[in-house]
């Protein structure tokens, strides 16, 4: 009956929706994983989106069917006083249980494998690969990255460059708010959190450029607050370690509280320095508690703020 | 002073000296400001041309009739609706303008039009707004109408009390409205992050404003939870019983006990970050022992549970709405009441799932996940009974049945994406991303459709005029086409990578999704224009679109239906006695229709009052001189509310009596205009098939068997 309602043309109109399928390029970046956590969170969320559909695609089909079958007119059975059935009833509340038991034993799995503060599928990994671990602490100010290689001696500012194939064990913390640490296509998140640490691992299992960024609030460089995620080669990254070697910049906390001054990253810029204080992490952790480490927003910037003071805060 | 504050601060004006330093240049702020004066301005010259400042003052500022109190609950959820839209509406366009570094800034925006922290302030306001002063007061608002009625009751147990509710809710709008205008507002989300909300982060006045405005809006609202859960238990007609209850009372119940229990525990959070900002504690700061993780705890106890508090009653909406369009009655009415308490209680269990990011050990994350998969069932269970509902039934298909199952596919889709959320190895994936937030809209949307429906549903009984059908379903349809073309870009987006409160959209990539999600604001900008045609046709229609009976639908079911369209102020002329769980159904079916009864008894009636709306002002006042932190006003506005209190309460002379002849004088008089309307005589039942009913003493009594 519509058929003759629709011009052609716009008939086609009803076709738009497959160019969703163009965007399953590399920019979907949730179903290109390129470590093996992320691997595994995609393959939770195809196995829970398809368990729900089991239920969910015949209760709209069901639903559909009723509105079109039983719409007034249409002079199908009415029953004016039907509104139990004991054998209705277990199916309504016995399909949903049956559902989430199921779910829930996938949940339960799934959240040791990818628990941020051991997952079994990096410490599996690391038994074939034998890998030693990459330690590497990192420590959000406001609004930078701070990545520091203790074992290595260097840190670098807005930019994490690790080896494919080896595991990376992060400890994190915050100077000032609390933030999180995000890499879609190689890690989940977990908070970054003041005066507390919190842990991460990964395994990249391609060489590549990713995208790292916040994804909590905090605070008004929170949209410019990323970073960049190199995977290279284990010759690449001890070349890189070099380089960074190379820096005349010294953390030292000294210069770790210039750094930590509210600056908006607003260029992407990238720092590297060398002689990194032993226990950089400890320091902050310590002086956040105490209180020691605290730049007050200036008032300015948190009024209905102009440009030209946004800019002198910025980098 | 007890903390270190930035700016100046005297004795006589607290911290108003900071407005000083502000540029009212910013004309986005500048042409709120004209809107809320011009409408202002005109709303007051329309008010003195018609003389109705008395008829204002009389009828509505100091009334206690539940029924108008829920209309301007309404009617302030539907202005913070707007407001909140309109939030939206910069959120959007900022995100579609604000993409990739090339892109320019103007207004003194770096990208975009919208500074980082005004940006922020904007999304704060809005989904500070859009929960707490649009859809709870719109919820609260239909709770006052029509439970009273539907269980047969004349007023609410505390018809004073749910006065100072409402106004105490009013003073809370009132406060997000003057934080446009005079200083700035929270810009740390609407949950409130700490640290960001500490002083040393948030030196303005913004956060105070947000913590003072939730803070009395959050006490209205419990004492409304009082006072609708006693007056379920105490109010109901005979015969009423709890196995006869209407299903949206029994959700207004389950949904009170939540807000009774939980808004305290808000209560609480904010006042430990009060003590914070005013008094130099260190609850919620990283140093000096403070402890953020306690204020999300905290915050997220309440939050949850609120989320059902407003979600619960939408499910008593649809299952009001889909069996009398279904001529049938609810599917499995006792499963329904134990899905509600079931989702009540639960909703207690899953606060931790707002946070598994927060690097929670495995055990802990993994209850919290499986609890809140529980949620699904009952959620499920409600589904699969409004489709057997709907299965052997005689279907049409008016506005607020079209919104009812808008809303069941919205129940459907949010529930699996909410599904996929408790899982938490997904919810480190797509946690803060904008697929949460599309999840969210999607359930919160679920709330606005069958608030909406409800609006459809029951605007005859309250105004007796019916609502224009044909644009009711413009307003429909274009709603719909903006809820898909924003949401689906979302859920998209979020699949991409793309987290929320963005004020720059670092990668070019998401710029095409975000251009059909302003297509999408576009659409809901015509749906907020269609309603807004549809309200004045159908007003200045009414006489044509006049109800003649006292039911609409003519095949509806519960006990609101059983009076006249209007209901006079004393809601029923006698006490109706409950025979069946469908009440007016039954009745329809035994021919017990008629609105006229045996005889006529004297009413008992509270009396107008104006003490609520004072103390709602001194309540204003206060808040403001917190805020600004004027000592003097503050500490002189709540001993002012205290006496005001104390006057009251020596107050004997708060009722009064309407003897039984002028309530048969009045009755006599609603029915023959009724009748002149329908061209009956006065003595003949109204209503036509479906006529109106009251109580009789002599029905016979029988309960319902289930076949």
């Amino acid at each position: 009956m519509t058929r003759k309602k629709i011009p052609g043309f716009f008939r086609y109109l009803a076709l738009l929706p497959l160019l969703f399928l163009g965007g399953c390029s590399s920019d979907f970046w949730l179903f290109n994983p390129k470590g093996i956590i992320a691997q595994t969170e995609l393959y939770y969320m195809i196995v829970d989106v398809a368990i729900m559909l089991v239920i969910i695609v015949p209760t709209i089909l069901f639903t559909v069917w009723v509105m079109i079958k039983y719409r007034a007119g249409n002079n199908a059975t009415h029953a004016p006083k039907w509104s139990h059935s004991n054998a209705l009833e277990v199916l309504v509340w016995g399909v949903p249980v049956v559902i989430v038991v199921v779910l829930a034993v996938y949940s339960y799995i799934g959240t040791h494998q990818v628990n941020p503060w051991n997952p079994t599928i990096v410490s599996e990994h690391a038994k074939y690969s034998k890998a030693k671990p990459l330690e590497v602490d990192v420590i959000t100010t406001d609004w930078q990255w701070l990545f520091v290689y203790p074992s290595q001696n260097v840190a670098a500012s807005n930019e994490l460059v690790v080896p494919v194939d080896r595991p990376v064990n992060f400890r994190l913390t915050s100077t000032s708010v609390t933030n999180n640490f995000f890499i879609p296509q190689i890690v989940g998140q977990v908070y970054v959190m003041p005066g507390m640490r919190s842990k991460q691992s990964m395994v990249v299992q391609h060489i590549g450029e990713y995208h790292g960024f916040t994804a909590a609030l905090s605070g008004g460089g929170t949209s410019w607050m990323e970073f960049k995620v190199k995977a290279v080669t284990e010759a690449d990254f001890n070349a890189w370690v070099s380089k960074a070697q190379q820096s005349t910049d010294k953390l030292t906390y000294t210069t770790f509280k210039t750094f930590a001054k509210p600056t908006i990253n607003t260029g992407g810029k990238v720092q590297y320095f060398t002689d990194v204080l032993p226990d950089l992490f400890g320091h902050v952790i310590k002086n956040v508690r105490d209180g020691k480490l605290l730049y007050k927003t200036p008032m300015f910037l948190t009024e209905n703020m102009l440009s030209n003071e946004f800019k002198q805060h910025s980098n | 002073m007890l903390v270190d504050l930035q700016g100046p601060w005297s004795p006589i004006f607290g911290r108003l000296g900071l407005l000083l330093d502000v540029h009212y240049n910013n004309p986005v702020i500048f042409f709120a400001f004209q809107l809320v004066v011009v409408g202002g301005a005109l709303l007051a010259f329309w008010l003195t041309c018609t003389n109705r400042w008395k008829w204002l003052w009389k009828d509505w500022l100091t009334t206690v009739d539940h029924k108008k109190l829920g209309i301007m609950y309404i009617l302030v959820g539907l202005v913070m609706m707007f407001r909140g839209f309109s939030d939206a509406i910069m959120i959007r366009t900022q995100q579609a303008m604000a993409v990739g570094p090339d892109s320019p800034g103007i207004l003194g925006a770096a990208h975009g039009y919208l500074p980082p922290y005004h940006f922020d302030q904007v999304f704060t306001a809005h989904g500070m707004i859009m929960i707490l002063l649009a859809v709870t007061p719109i919820l609260v608002g239909f709770m006052n109408i029509i439970m009273p009625i539907q269980i047969g009751a004349r007023d609410m147990a505390y018809p004073y009390l749910n006065a100072l509710g409402l106004w105490l809710t009013v003073v809370a709008a009132a406060l997000v409205m003057i934080a446009l205008f005079v200083g700035d507002f929270s810009h740390a989300g609407w949950v409130g992050l700490t640290p960001l909300t500490e002083l040393p982060y948030s030196p303005g006045v913004g956060v105070d404003y947000y913590i003072w405005s939730i803070q009395l809006g959050s006490i209205g609202t419990t004492l409304g939870a009082v006072n609708l859960i006693a007056t379920i238990i105490k109010m109901r007609a005979p015969g009423m019983t709890w196995g006869r209850l209407p299903i949206f009372t029994w959700t207004t119940l389950a949904s009170n006990i939540i807000a009774l229990t939980s808004f305290p525990v808000l209560g609480v959070a904010l006042g430990l970050l009060t003590f914070d900002r005013y008094v130099g504690t260190h609850f919620f700061t990283a140093d000096l022992g403070g402890n953020l993780m306690m204020y999300t705890n905290l915050f997220w106890i309440w939050g949850h549970p609120e989320v059902y508090f407003v979600v619960i009653p939408a499910f008593g909406f649809l299952s009001e709405i889909i069996p009398t369009f279904s001529e049938k009655p609810l599917f499995g009415y006792i499963t329904m009441v134990l899905a509600s308490m079931a989702i009540a209680l639960v909703s207690w269990t899953v606060w931790l799932h707002h946070f598994f990011t927060m690097g929670a050990s495995p055990g802990v994350n993994s209850y919290f996940s499986i609890a809140t998969m529980l949620v699904g069932i009952p959620t499920g269970v409600k589904v699969f009974n409004w489709a057997f509902t709907m299965y052997r039934g005689r279907l049409r298909f008016p506005t607020p049945m079209l919104w009812a199952l808008g809303s069941l596919f919205l129940l459907i889709t949010g529930g699996m994406t909410g599904m996929m959320l408790s899982v938490p190895a997904i919810n480190y994936l797509v946690h803060n991303s904008v697929f949460v937030i599309a999840h969210f809209h999607n359930m919160f949307l679920l709330i606005a459709y069958a608030s909406f429906g409800a609006v459809a549903f029951w605007w005859p009984k309250v105004f007796g005029f019916r609502l224009d059908e044909k644009l009711g379903k413009l307003f429909f349809w274009l709603f719909t086409a903006g809820t898909l073309l924003v949401f689906i870009p979302m859920y998209t987006l979020g699949f991409m990578g793309m987290t929320r409160r963005l004020d720059y959209v670092a990668h070019t990539s998401w710029q095409p999704l975000l251009l059909l999600e302003m297509l999408g604001i576009a659409l809901y900008t015509l749906s907020v224009l269609a309603f807004v045609a549809q309200l004045a046709v159908s007003i200045r229609d009414r006489e044509k679109n006049r109800v003649t009976g006292s039911d609409a639908w003519e095949t509806s079911r519960s006990v609101e239906w059983m009076t006249h369209t209007p209901p006079p102020f004393y809601n029923f002329a006698v006490t109706p006695v409950i025979h069946d769980r469908d009440e007016w159904a039954w009745r329809r079916e035994h021919g017990l229709t008629s609105l006229v009864p045996d005889r006529y008894l004297d009413i008992h009636m509270p009396k107008n009052t104006a003490v609520p709306l004072i103390i709602g002002m001194l309540t204003l006042f206060f808040g403001f001189a917190m805020v600004w932190r004027i000592w003097w006003l503050a500490a002189a506005s709540l001993i002012a509310i205290i006496v005001v209190m104390i006057i009251r309460s020596f107050d004997k002379d708060t009722d009064y009596i309407i003897p039984a002849a002028e309530v048969e004088k009045m009755e006599q008089e609603i029915l023959s205009r009724a009748a002149g309307a329908t061209g009956d005589t006065a003595d003949a039942p109204i209503g036509g098939g479906a006529g109106g009913a009251y109580a009789s003493r002599h029905a016979p009594s029988q309960s319902r068997k289930d076949t």
